[in-house]
């Protein structure tokens, strides 16, 4: 078992690794960096599937920093949720890398691209293993600040703007968790998180946590883009590169907010009803508002920014609900959301390749020109308004069944709202965009490069399939391993606790 | 959940079942000849049998998930499918044929929620939910709508004139005439036959939203001067019958509904088909264009006619025999007490009468009259259409007769009585034999006479008009289409007729301008000012602040 346990670092080491190298050896040769970046991120999916299969059978494996064992010294946790996390984050990761080969050509200075995207995904993997409450603000910093130069990588003036707004609002969100793990730590005197949590348990329950509740709802609220913490999220996703946008959206935002915030709500503070109710609250606010911003937009990355922003609150109210049935439904909505938001960012890039276009009224009947963006986009389309079979559908039914099932007639209603505002503005773009007539002087669109097909129809596939998790024999080893580890709630401080002395 | 059975086989979704295998046949041969030198034929041939199967899936699902997973594809299929007409409106039309339905299918999703959350199951054949509680009802709509959308009841309607102007016809023939009306009555028969137990109150709305259907859409179809969105909107009114059938709850109503349905589906394609032959020859469907067209298309005229028939319900065609059926069943319903049911009878009458009106209009518009002067008559084109094309319309014509003349003998028992639970007691037979018998005799001796007053007095001349051959004077012609424009200005119906005109009722426009709404509304706030975003990250901090610590 200790071999194994060694891959456990990887997830951060190996990325941030591959960042300096970039930076410091292959900056000279041209394909070397977008070599280095795919071999790391297509190994990370590898190691991801093996943690999965690891996890099925030790189910929580911890990594001792510099041999220091926890709580004194920094350790690394791998469980259910962490190694779903990882799955969901590397996955996405991969296919970006594939998709930047062709992509990144346009820029100047590829290898900036190239290290600050590792070092972004060292950032994201860090949050996820780490079980330690201030290592994971560094590593949160880490992925705020290669994703806020990322943003402003087109250097244009609405690039520069874009990232100035999300440098400071991330910044604000960074501050506030700061504050609060200041107080937990003058509070509990330590830092581990299984270890705040066996603490938290012993003493009586006190205002100094609501305190500090509030404000990590708010700092982790702001790096997930919930509904009114959502600010700067639209101009960032609108100004960054597509491979940029997809990461942020499919993975930044889902390990730096919703990752964190439910492993310290659930795992370490504990939940209740007044919580519950909060989450659920702001997650139907951005379920909605999201989505009635999203129908009326014209450029088409602002579009899926705002829809990013409605399926986050998907997320947080099936999370949020706390039944067993509401967990495993946000959680899937977050893979699925996660596929999906990434393969329409990336059709959103490639017309914007192939057209050099993002304003949808601009477009139009360009599904003769690129047949494979229009079909792919197609599908994920579909698979965002949960029309079945995609797997957008499994998760959605999932997370109204639930609603419903625990009795709150009224937000599963909502859901059902946002899902058919949903299909109306995805059906908006689909006529806008590939059918109808051809514009004048869109003749000779071609269709995007060979890599960018494959990395979209890929994403496609898993969008089609995805229901397949859910499938007994599947469902066990890789959803209900997560859904389990946030349905045990606090005793998870006594599970890592024994992990440790193992 | 995997050793629950998955698929089941009554009697119901075995006869629903032949129907779409049968009506996909058809509607194959039909394309292969309506479609020719299209582009991206495979993938539209490939979407038909796609289509035809996830029917066929829906239909034998016993679980409700699994038939929600073929019903929603369906949706999809239907929205690629109009994707393939090729007038200008199409691609919006597809957009919005799309969201109704899917945005449909979203609330059934609730309604198998709530049936889920009442008896923990959904199996359909284990649901037996008496319609007692607030959920309960709740349930039973969510799902009925679904089925109304499907099937295109008010006020669900608006994609179906539209999906029937715009997408090529043989897709409206397949799928909003046909194919969407089996499904859609179909499972409405299913939720409320089988798996809700009805109580009057909800029999009642469903009367009440099929005799509205009934008369709103056809009021609508007698001012639409196009062949295929005229035919759209009898569609939708037909689907009153339907429910109206199934709503009066007596096993005579709810025969004569499911018996309408298939009856429906058998003559609105057929009036597709052929109106599309139409189409293909003259290259429009505007009524103004179009006349005179039975000389040339005398196949496509006489099915035509005789699918007018049987939608007007004239004895003996098909359309009689369940509008009759259903009749008796409202009347049925008057035992329960109450003087409804004469409002149900009188609309579902009128409404058959209108229907006989606008289907004279369409006829004199189209077939007879005279050719409208952008006609080239001489044009070598204007002949009957190819045998893959008129040989459908014809299956479907002589069926119209078949299921008219031999209503007991032949759809009725093979198909209706074994559906349902319960016996069907008629007291009001009708002797479809004997009638026929009589019309035929009616219309021989007709002929006699005429030929007989023909060959004695009269002489074959030209028309005549003031002096000019008529052909030469398009001022002088009647094309037909303002035959009813004077019930536009008749009173109330104008200001019901300018709105509907404008869309106010439709059901896709209202929900846009709200979303609109509301979506400027957040937009406006929305200006791109950071501090203002930081301070909305203030309020919720309040906001969590308050919650918290209250």
């Amino acid at each position: 078992m200790k071999l194994f346990v060694d891959i456990i670092p990887l997830f951060v080491a190996v990325p941030m690794a591959g960042a300096f190298l970039i930076a410091l050896v292959a900056r000279k040769i041209k394909w070397l960096p977008a070599l280095i970046t795919n071999i790391i991120t297509i190994g990370l999916v590898f190691v991801s599937f093996f943690a999965v299969k690891l996890i099925n059978i030790h189910k929580v494996l911890v990594y001792d920093v510099g041999a220091w064992k926890p709580p004194m010294g920094i350790g690394m946790v791998l469980d259910g949720f962490t190694v779903f996390m990882l799955t969901t984050v590397n996955l996405a990761a991969f296919f970006v890398a594939i998709y930047s080969i062709n992509y990144v050509e346009r820029f100047t200075s590829k290898w900036k691209f190239y290290t600050l995207f590792l070092f972004m995904i060292a950032g994201a993997n860090g949050v996820v293993i780490t079980g330690d409450i201030f290592n994971l603000f560094v590593f949160l910093e880490i992925a705020s600040i290669a994703s806020c130069s990322l943003i402003a990588f087109g250097t244009e003036k609405h690039d520069l703007e874009a990232a100035f707004k999300y440098a400071v609002m991330s910044g604000v969100g960074s501050l506030f968790i700061l504050l609060s793990i200041v107080l937990l730590y003058s509070y509990t005197s330590t830092l581990n998180m299984a270890d705040i949590s066996n603490v938290l348990a012993q003493k009586d329950p006190n205002n100094i946590i609501l305190m500090i509740s509030a404000l990590l709802i708010m700092g982790f609220g702001l790096k997930a883009g919930l509904v009114p913490f959502h600010g700067c999220l639209p101009d960032a996703y609108t100004s960054a590169p597509a491979p940029v946008s997809a990461m942020l959206a499919g993975a930044i935002t889902k390990s730096l907010g919703l990752y964190a915030i439910f492993r310290i709500f659930y795992n370490v503070i504990g939940m209740n009803q007044a919580l519950s109710s909060i989450f659920m609250f702001f997650g139907a606010l951005s379920m909605i508002v999201g989505v009635i911003l999203a129908i009326g937009q014209w450029d088409f990355k602002r579009l899926l920014a705002y829809h990013s922003i409605s399926q986050m609150g998907y997320i947080v109210m099936g999370i949020g609900l706390g039944t067993p049935l509401g967990i495993l439904g946000g959680l899937f909505h977050l893979f699925n959301h996660s596929v999906f938001k990434t393969l329409l960012f990336l059709n959103s890039g490639s017309i914007e390749y192939a057209t050099g276009k993002r304003d949808l009224q601009k477009m139009g009947g360009l599904s003769e020109q690129m047949p494979v963006t229009s079909g792919t986009c197609l599908a994920a389309s579909m698979a965002i308004s949960g029309i079945p079979p995609f797997n957008g559908f499994w998760s959605k039914f999932i997370i109204i069944i639930a609603a419903v099932q625990a009795g709150r007639y009224g937000y599963a209603f909502l859901a059902v709202l946002a899902s058919i505002l949903t299909l109306a503005s995805f059906t908006k773009v689909m006529k806008y965009a590939f059918f109808g007539k051809l514009k004048d002087g869109a003749n000779s669109v071609k269709e995007a490069p060979f890599l960018i097909k494959l990395s979209m129809t890929s994403l496609a596939v898993i969008c089609i399939t995805g229901g397949i998790l859910l499938a007994p024999g599947v469902y066990e080893h890789f959803l209900k391993e997560a859904v389990d580890v946030i349905l045990e709630g606090t005793k998870y401080s006594s599970v890592v606790l024994q992990a440790v002395l193992k | 959940m995997l050793k629950q059975e998955f698929f089941k086989f009554d009697k119901l979704s075995v006869f629903v079942a032949i129907f779409i295998i049968f009506f996909t046949a058809v509607v194959l041969l039909y394309s292969s000849g309506f479609m020719r030198r299209r582009k991206n034929l495979i993938f539209y041939y490939l979407y038909l049998i796609l289509t035809s199967i996830s029917a066929l899936g829906a239909v034998f699902s016993e679980n409700l998930l699994l038939f929600m997973v073929f019903w929603g594809f369906l949706g999809v299929l239907l929205y690629l499918l109009i994707g393939f007409g090729d007038k200008d409106r199409t691609s919006s039309t597809a957009k919005k044929t799309f969201i109704i339905v899917g945005g449909s299918d979203a609330i059934m999703l609730l309604g198998l929620a709530l049936v889920w959350r009442i008896s923990g199951s959904l199996q359909m054949s284990q649901l037996s939910i008496t319609l007692d509680t607030r959920i309960a009802i709740l349930a039973y709509l969510c799902l009925a709508i679904g089925a109304f959308a499907k099937a295109g009841v008010m006020p669900f309607h608006t994609w179906v004139p539209d999906t029937a102007e715009d997408a090529p016809v043989p897709v409206a023939a397949f799928l909003p005439a046909s194919l969407d009306k089996l499904l859609g009555i179909y499972f409405l028969a299913r939720i409320t036959l089988y798996m809700f137990k009805m109580d009057l109150a909800m029999n009642m709305i469903l009367m009440a939203i099929g005799s509205f259907t009934i008369v709103a859409a056809v009021m609508m179809a007698l001012i639409q001067h196009d062949l295929k969105r005229l035919l759209g909107y009898h569609a939708v009114s037909q689907v009153g019958y339907m429910v109206l059938g199934i709503g009066t709850g007596n096993p005579v109503g709810i025969a004569g509904g499911l018996f309408h349905m298939l009856n429906n589906a058998i003559y609105k394609s057929c009036l597709f088909l052929s109106g599309g032959a139409v189409e293909k020859k003259a290259g429009t469907t505007d009524l103004e264009n179009l006349g005179g067209f039975a000389k040339y298309m005398p196949i496509t005229f006489i099915t035509f006619l005789i699918a007018s028939f049987a939608i007007s319900g004239i004895p003996p065609f098909n359309g009689f025999v369940s509008k009759w059926m259903i009749y008796q069943g409202i009347i049925e319903t008057g035992k329960n007490g109450g003087y409804s049911w004469i409002l149900w009878l009188v609309a579902a009458m009128f409404g058959s009468a209108l229907t006989l009106a606008s289907f004279m209009k369409l006829i004199h518009s189209v077939f007879l009259g005279q050719p409208s002067a952008k006609q080239k008559i001489s044009d070598l084109k204007y002949q009957e259409t190819v045998p893959t094309m008129w040989i459908p319309a014809v299956i479907l014509a002589s069926l119209c007769v078949i299921f008219g003349v031999f209503a007991y003998s032949i759809p009725l028992k093979m198909f209706i009585f074994p559906s349902l639970k319960e016996n069907v007691s008629f007291y009001g037979v009708w002797n479809a034999g004997l009638a026929t018998v009589l019309i035929l005799a009616g219309i021989i001796l007709g002929l006699i006479i005429y030929f007989i007053g023909t060959i004695a007095r009269t002489r074959d001349s030209d028309a005549f008009i003031g002096g000019e051959v008529l052909e030469k004077n398009p001022d002088m012609r009647v094309s037909g289409t303002e035959f009813y424009d004077t019930i536009k200005d008749a009173g109330i119906l104008k200001i019901f007729y300018r709105l509907a005109e404008r869309k106010v009722f439709d059901i896709y426009n209202i929900g846009t301008r709200i979303t609109f709404g509301f979506s400027g509304v957040l937009r406006s706030i929305h200006n791109g000012v950071l501090p203002s975003y930081l301070a909305w990250c203030l309020l919720g901090l309040l906001f969590l602040f308050y919650k918290l610590f209250r």
